[in-house]
This record gives structure tokens, C-alpha cells and sequence, in this order.
């Protein structure tokens, strides 16, 4: 079944197509993987279809019903929830309290909220850490964080902007299998990620970008034998 | 011990104008109170929200000229004027906030203080509403009697009973604030405001609202004002110095806390009376450098330093 169903999408920076006439669909319970080398448009694209920056021309049906031009929260609401590339934690407030405030969505009472923030926690192994500064983690923890913000909004659809970003193989290797337990438990989960291994090996599909075009869409087995992919990775000579 | 606290102030705050007959000091005692009602409600937004406004005189000026207008022209008790005043404030706010909100950090207090100078050269040019730079005036207050005796307003005595109420009502809605989903909700938007879109909060909405509860809360303010001075023009309440004090008095309090704007305005009003008593017409640049001491030595405000001293934060 299709969740996500983006199509025609184009973002122009002044003079520069940022992206162009992207069109993808989202399965639900599958993990998508957007690749692409350093420029092509996987966080512009994610931007855009969390309501982050206005698109300029095309669609984005969230189950049917359009979402582009709302503000991020509306889309938050709707059950889309993302992490940011650069981290973004409230940075002075308990990890407790970052996560409250994401659980607060759908929970008004303080004590409910935190239940729940707790819970989400423990989904994100960072159950120790409950009492420190959200500023005084590890930057992997910081991206699970995000992660467990995200989760805590009951989103149906995670979006993670390079979630591997910056983490040791070990780290790396424990973010796969979160995010492979996340979706496990119900999520959908759309990933922009440069860590080939690990994106290889946890996507159901991949969209490549190149230059805001996307140059395919399959399998990550098809993918990294297709040609196009190959010549924007390494030059239109290896290929 | 936060209780003991609050439970102390409260008894002072009920016995303090009663320990004197000097007038003066009872004036400087209402002061307190105005300053601290006034610091509460900027705090609400500037220091929870990280909100910056420059432009608060705005809602006091208003508060101030609805409750004489009213008065004046349609013989509305003052006291039901005041409500009436934070109402008004409360509304104007709104569009302020729409048009205000949509820029950020540095750029929004700007907005403000441009907003609040129009408001000002508004008020001092539509001679038929305001009187323009004459200003306005009430000669008697209406008579007003309770438990039988009428209500003596040449003394200070009853004003101070009136912003007292205020300020109580201004302090516990800050509390109520702190520690509720609102309140947390602007804690999120000051830390980050992409993080707190990012999270489902609508952080223009949010802004907004905590924009028009101070508004209307330092409408009630200009209200008492016009009252108790009995005397308003479009300088004494719309000034720029009126929305700078403001922020002075939250900050050197200490932002986003219950007590900071009781403690603020306390040691700011009682500094600048005995700074103009001292230095006469240099008063002023003592006061700045007070101030220039105060935040590069605490930061975080005279009770944001001591509450953290006393073990008070949660």
C-alpha cells in the first residue's frame, strides 16, 4: 500500500533547480533509502516535503491527502516526523524533557507525556542518559535522540536525515539495527544516508539523486549496478 | 522551601504599606509592584519564549488610553476600564503578532520597536481620539465604598491594595505558565524553533498567544496607570524607555523565572531613586553601569543566580 505518493516536485533557488520533477512513492512498512552524491538534493527534497521550505512546483499525498504547503508542525500532525542533518537538540533541556515535548503532541497531561517520553526512550537505548543535558551527549546520541523526538510524536513516516552521519562502525552498526527495529514495530522509515554498507543493507528500495534529477529507483541490489548511478559516483569513465 | 517562600512574600506584600506614613514610600512601593507586573507579563514572552520584544509600551499606552477614554468620555468605571485596557492591548496584539512573528531572533525586535514608535507618533498626532501631546486627565475618581466605607483615593493605601492584586495575579499566571504544556512548549521554541516545528508545535500560534497574554496583562498595567496617576500623553506611556525598562527589569531579575520581576523590580527601583538621590543629574549613567555589571556578572539575573545558591531549581 502506498503512504507516501510524491510527484512532479521541483525547488528552484533563484537561478539554481535545486530539484527537478521528483516523483517517488512511498510502501508502507518499507525502508527507502534517497543516496546521492554531496549537492544532489536528498536534504532539499527532505525540506520540502516536511514543509521546512516551499516548493515550487509539485505534490506531495500523505494517504491521499495533500501536504505540501503546510506549516511543519501541520505535518508533524499528519504523521510525518523527521531528524535533522545537523543535529538539533534542545540543547539546555534534560534528554526527559526533549522527548516530552515531541510525546506532548498527543498527550496533554505532563505525567502521561512523560510516560511516554520514557518508554520511547528505551526504544532508543538511551534510558541511562534520561537526566542529562540534551548538549552534553555524544553526537550519535544526539541522533538518537532525534530519533526518539521523532518516534514520540506517533509518527507513521521517519524521515532521517543522515542518521549515520559522523558514528563509528560499531555505532553504525547498532543505528541499522534501530532502524530496522523501528520499522519492525510499525514505522515507515525514509533515510538519507552516505554510509553505503549500512544503506545497502537495511533499505527495501533506493532513490538516487544526481544534481536534482533522480537516476533510479529499485532495489539496492539494481541500483549499484546501474550505469547512470556508477557514472555520478565515480564519472561517466568507470562506468 | 519554594512554598515558605511565597507564602512569606505574600505576608509582606499585605503588611508592607502599613509599616510607614511616608507617602513617598508607599509611592516607591507601588512602584515595585507596577514594575514587577509589568517585568512578569514581558517575561512571559521574552524570557520563557526568548522572544525579545522592544515594543511593550505599546500595550501599556493602550491599556492606559482605553481605560481614560472610556472613563472620560463614556463614564466607564476605571476599574472595569483597566479589564478593559488589557482586552484592548490583548487585541491589538494579535495582528502585531501575525505580521511580527513571521521574522526571527534580532529581526523580531526590531519589528517591535518599529510597531511600538508608530503606535507612539499615532497617538501624539490623532488629536480628536487622544488630545495628541496635551494628554488626558481625570480630575475625581468615582467614589467607590467597601464594607460601608467609602474608599479614600488621596491616600496611596488603596492603590497599593489594587496592584498588589495585580502583580499576585501576574505572578501566579507566570507560574501556572511554567508549569504547564504552554509553558513548555515556549521553553522548546527558545531553545530552537526548528526543533519545536519538528516536534508539532506551531510555533506561530504559540508565539502568538504568549504575545497577547502579555499584552493583555501589561494593558491591565497602563490601566492602573492612567488611574493612578491620573494623568497620561503619548510620551509618558508609549515611550521606548517604558519597553526597555521592561526588559531591564526581567533580565536583571533573571529570565523565565516566577520570582525574577519581583526581585528585578525591587533592586531597579529602589537603585534608580537612590541613584537620582545621590548623583542628581548623572543619575542615569550609574544606573547603566549597574546594568552593564549585572550582565556581564549574572546573566542569568539576580534570582536566577540566588534560586540556583538556595538549591531552588527543579
Amino acid at each position: 500500500m502506498t503512504l507516501l505518493t510524491v510527484s512532479g516536485l521541483r525547488k528552484d533557488f533563484g537561478g539554481l533547480r535545486a530539484i527537478s520533477d521528483l516523483s517517488f512513492e512511498l510502501r508502507k512498512g518499507e525502508i527507502l533509502g534517497l543516496i546521492g552524491p554531496n549537492g544532489a538534493g536528498k536534504t532539499t527534497a527532505f525540506n520540502l516535503i516536511t514543509g521546512f521550505i516551499p516548493a515550487t512546483a509539485g505534490t506531495a499525498l500523505l494517504e491521499g491527502q495533500s501536504i505540501l504547503g503546510l506549516k511543519p508542525s501541520a505535518i508533524v500532525k499528519r504523521g510525518i516526523a523527521r531528524t535533522f542533518q545537523v543535529v538539533k537538540p534542545f540543547r539546555n533541556l534534560s534528554v526527559l524533557e526533549n522527548v516530552t515535548l515531541a510525546a506532548f503532541l498527543n498527550e496533554p497531561r505532563r505525567v502521561r507525556a512523560e510516560e511516554k517520553a520514557r518508554a520511547t526512550l528505551e526504544r532508543v537505548q538511551l534510558s541511562r542518559k534520561i537526566e542529562n543535558n540534551a548538549g552534553d551527549l555524544t553526537l550519535g546520541e544526539q541522533k538518537y535522540l532525534e530519533i526518539a523526538r521523532a518516534l514520540a510524536t506517533d509518527a507513521k513516516i521517519l524521515f532521517l536525515d543522515e542518521p549515520m552521519g559522523g558514528l563509528n562502525p560499531t555505532e553504525v552498526e547498532n543505528a541499522c539495527a534501530l532502524v530496522q527495529r523501528i520499522r519492525q514495530d510499525g514505522t515507515t522509515v525514509i533515510l538519507v544516508e552516505h554510509h553505503m554498507q549500512a544503506i545497502m543493507k537495511i533499505s527495501d528500495r533506493v532513490v538516487v539523486l544526481h544534481h536534482g534529477v533522480k537516476i533510479a529507483d529499485g532495489t539496492p541490489h539494481d541500483v549499484v549496478r546501474n550505469r547512470d548511478v556508477i557514472a555520478a559516483y565515480l564519472g561517466r569513465q568507470a562506468a | 522551601m519554594k512554598h515558605i517562600l511565597a507564602a512569606v512574600g505574600v505576608l509582606i506584600l499585605f503588611v508592607a504599606p502599613l509599616l510607614t506614613n511616608n507617602s513617598f514610600y508607599q509611592h516607591l512601593m507601588i512602584m515595585v509592584l507596577f514594575w514587577t507586573l509589568l517585568g512578569a507579563s514581558w517575561n512571559l514572552l521574552g524570557g520563557f519564549a526568548g522572544q525579545v520584544s522592544f515594543g511593550h509600551a505599546t500595550f501599556l499606552g493602550i491599556g492606559a488610553y482605553t481605560t481614560m477614554l472610556f472613563y472620560l468620555s463614556l463614564n466607564m468605571s476605571p476599574w472595569l476600564g483597566m479589564i478593559a485596557g488589557g482586552v484592548l492591548g490583548a487585541l491589538v496584539a494579535l495582528p502585531i503578532g501575525l505580521i511580527c512573528f513571521r521574522l526571527r531572533g534580532p529581526y523580531f525586535s526590531l519589528a517591535t520597536l518599529a510597531v511600538a514608535e508608530i503606535v507612539r507618533l499615532v497617538a501624539l498626532n490623532w488629536d480628536q481620539l487622544t488630545a495628541g501631546p496635551v494628554g488626558l486627565l481625570i480630575t475625581t475618581l468615582p467614589p467607590l465604598s467597601l464594607g460601608g466605607h467609602a474608599v479614600n483615593w488621596e491616600s496611596k493605601i488603596p492603590f497599593y491594595y489594587i496592584a498588589a492584586a495585580l502583580m499576585l495575579f501576574a505572578t501566579v499566571l507566570t507560574y501556572a505558565v511554567s508549569r504547564s504544556r504552554f509553558g513548555a512548549y515556549l521553553t522548546a521554541i527558545r531553545e530552537d524553533i526548528d526543533s519545536a516545528e519538528a516536534v508539532g508545535i506551531d510555533t506561530v500560534r504559540v508565539r502568538v498567544s504568549a504575545l497577547v497574554l502579555s499584552a493583555f496583562v501589561v494593558g491591565l498595567a497602563g490601566g492602573f496607570y492612567s488611574v493612578y496617576f491620573r494623568y497620561i500623553d503619548p510620551d509618558a506611556v508609549f515611550a521606548i524607555s517604558l519597553s526597555v525598562e521592561m526588559v531591564f527589569i526581567a533580565v536583571v531579575g533573571g529570565l523565565a523565572t516566577t520570582a525574577g520581576p519581583v526581585v528585578g523590580a525591587l533592586v531597579l527601583v529602589s537603585i534608580a531613586e537612590v541613584f537620582r538621590e545621590r548623583f542628581a543629574a548623572g543619575h542615569l549613567i550609574f544606573y547603566g553601569l549597574f546594568m552593564m555589571l549585572v550582565i556581564r556578572y549574572l546573566p542569568e539575573g539576580i534570582w536566577g543566580r540566588l534560586r540556583f545558591l538556595l538549591g531552588l531549581t527543579r
